[in-house]
């Protein structure tokens, strides 16, 4: 599968303000400045998804998107296990870096991933003007690469032999917090929105 | 960090990818999906294999991917490598569940399993080590010039061999 050039710039443009939207919220969240990256967008052979998502442990919320459109695909917050710690005592208003991780944290980390990717729907839902729903938020702390492989092998009569990676980083200095968003239409989901953000750019078409 | 670092002369098997050689192989972050060890014992060569699903249900065009094909390519190029299938061994790791409430075919690694442990028994190529199941992930390292040894890096943070 090819996207042309219209096509990524659209879904780039999505993402922006998808990202906006979820970098808006974790600023509120951590009551500082939280940069974003532009969206990087590309279709990736799965022999190939090592090279983008590697097995350093991290910290992963993940969501399964359904509503208008079913089965849509898997958003994913990933949070650099360095970053975890110092995300959630920002949020608990903790200061020991060298606890373990408990079950405070793994609240914080779903509630964290929630609101962002809730935010994240909601503005790219605005402008394509369909409904997006994250399902509930299923937290793992492991390697990346083994939490997506078993996504795509799990996709009931699916066979994926590539995938549309869509990812945006989100950087906070203050709080010396990295962590991204990561995208991955499945194919309907995916035709669905780039037929839409084509309409929208080219209303006559 | 440098025992279970690849060096530059280690080959990675990406999802669906396998090699026949005697150079260090590595598979990273294995999930669901197994990494077979197919090991000749004499010559200090063998293939490593990044296995997604069970079955081709036909297809050919990544051999590598299903158990049943990666069984067969694997096979067939060890021995047109060399190799007597008398002098070959297997070792498995991987095969996990990291999600436990998502809809969709949650126990594939189990299956990814079972069916790769039958279709080596029907081959008569003894299984001389396993590391499957539980909810981790894995990344491998196979060094086929000592002993076909399979070092093992797991989610959790601890290490294995086998």
């Amino acid at each position: 599968m090819k996207l042309t050039h219209g096509q990524t710039d659209a879904l780039q443009e999505l993402g922006n303000i998808g990202a906006a939207h979820a970098a808006t919220t974790l600023s509120t969240m951590l009551s500082a400045n939280v940069s974003m990256s532009v969206p990087e967008i590309k279709v990736i052979d799965i022999s190939e998804i090592y090279k983008y998502v590697g097995d350093e442990i991290a910290a992963l919320v993940l969501f399964q998107v359904n509503g208008e459109v079913k089965q849509g695909g898997y958003l994913l917050l990933y949070v650099a296990k360095s970053s975890v710690i110092r995300l959630t005592n920002a949020m608990l208003g903790l200061t020991d870096m060298e606890r373990e991780l408990d079950e405070m944290d793994e609240s914080a980390l779903l509630e964290v991933g929630n609101i962002m990717v809730s935010a994240f729907l909601d503005g790219t839902a605005g402008l394509l003007n369909i409904i997006m729903l994250p399902s509930p938020p299923q937290l793992v702390i492991d390697m990346p690469h083994a939490a997506i492989e078993s996504i795509i092998a799990s996709q009931d009569s699916i066979d994926i032999d590539e995938v549309v990676l869509f990812k945006t980083e989100m950087v906070s200095d203050a709080h010396n917090i990295q962590s991204s968003i990561f995208l991955f239409p499945n194919h309907p989901m995916l035709e669905d929105i780039i037929r839409r953000l084509e309409d929208i750019l080219n209303p006559s078409m | 960090m440098s025992l279970m670092s690849p060096g530059n002369d280690t080959v990675i098997i990406g999802i669906g990818e396998y090699k026949v050689g005697s150079m260090p192989m590595a598979s990273i972050g294995l999930g669901s999906c197994v990494g077979l060890v197919i090991h000749d014992r004499k010559i200090g060569s063998g293939a490593l294999v990044h296995i997604m699903l069970p079955s081709s249900q036909g297809k050919t065009d990544r051999p590598g991917k299903y158990a049943d094909t990666a069984i067969a390519v694997l096979i067939k190029e060890l021995t047109s490598n060399g190799s007597s299938q008398d002098n070959l061994i297997a070792k498995i790791a991987g095969g996990s569940a990291m999600f436990k409430t998502f809809s969709g075919n949650l126990n594939i690694g189990e299956r990814n399993v079972e069916v790769i442990r039958k279709l080596l028994k029907e081959k008569n190529i003894p299984l001389k080590g396993e590391d499957v199941g539980g909810c981790v992930g894995r990344t491998i390292f196979y060094y086929p010039k000592e002993n076909g040894k399979l070092t093992i890096k797991r989610g959790d943070g601890t290490l294995a061999e086998l």
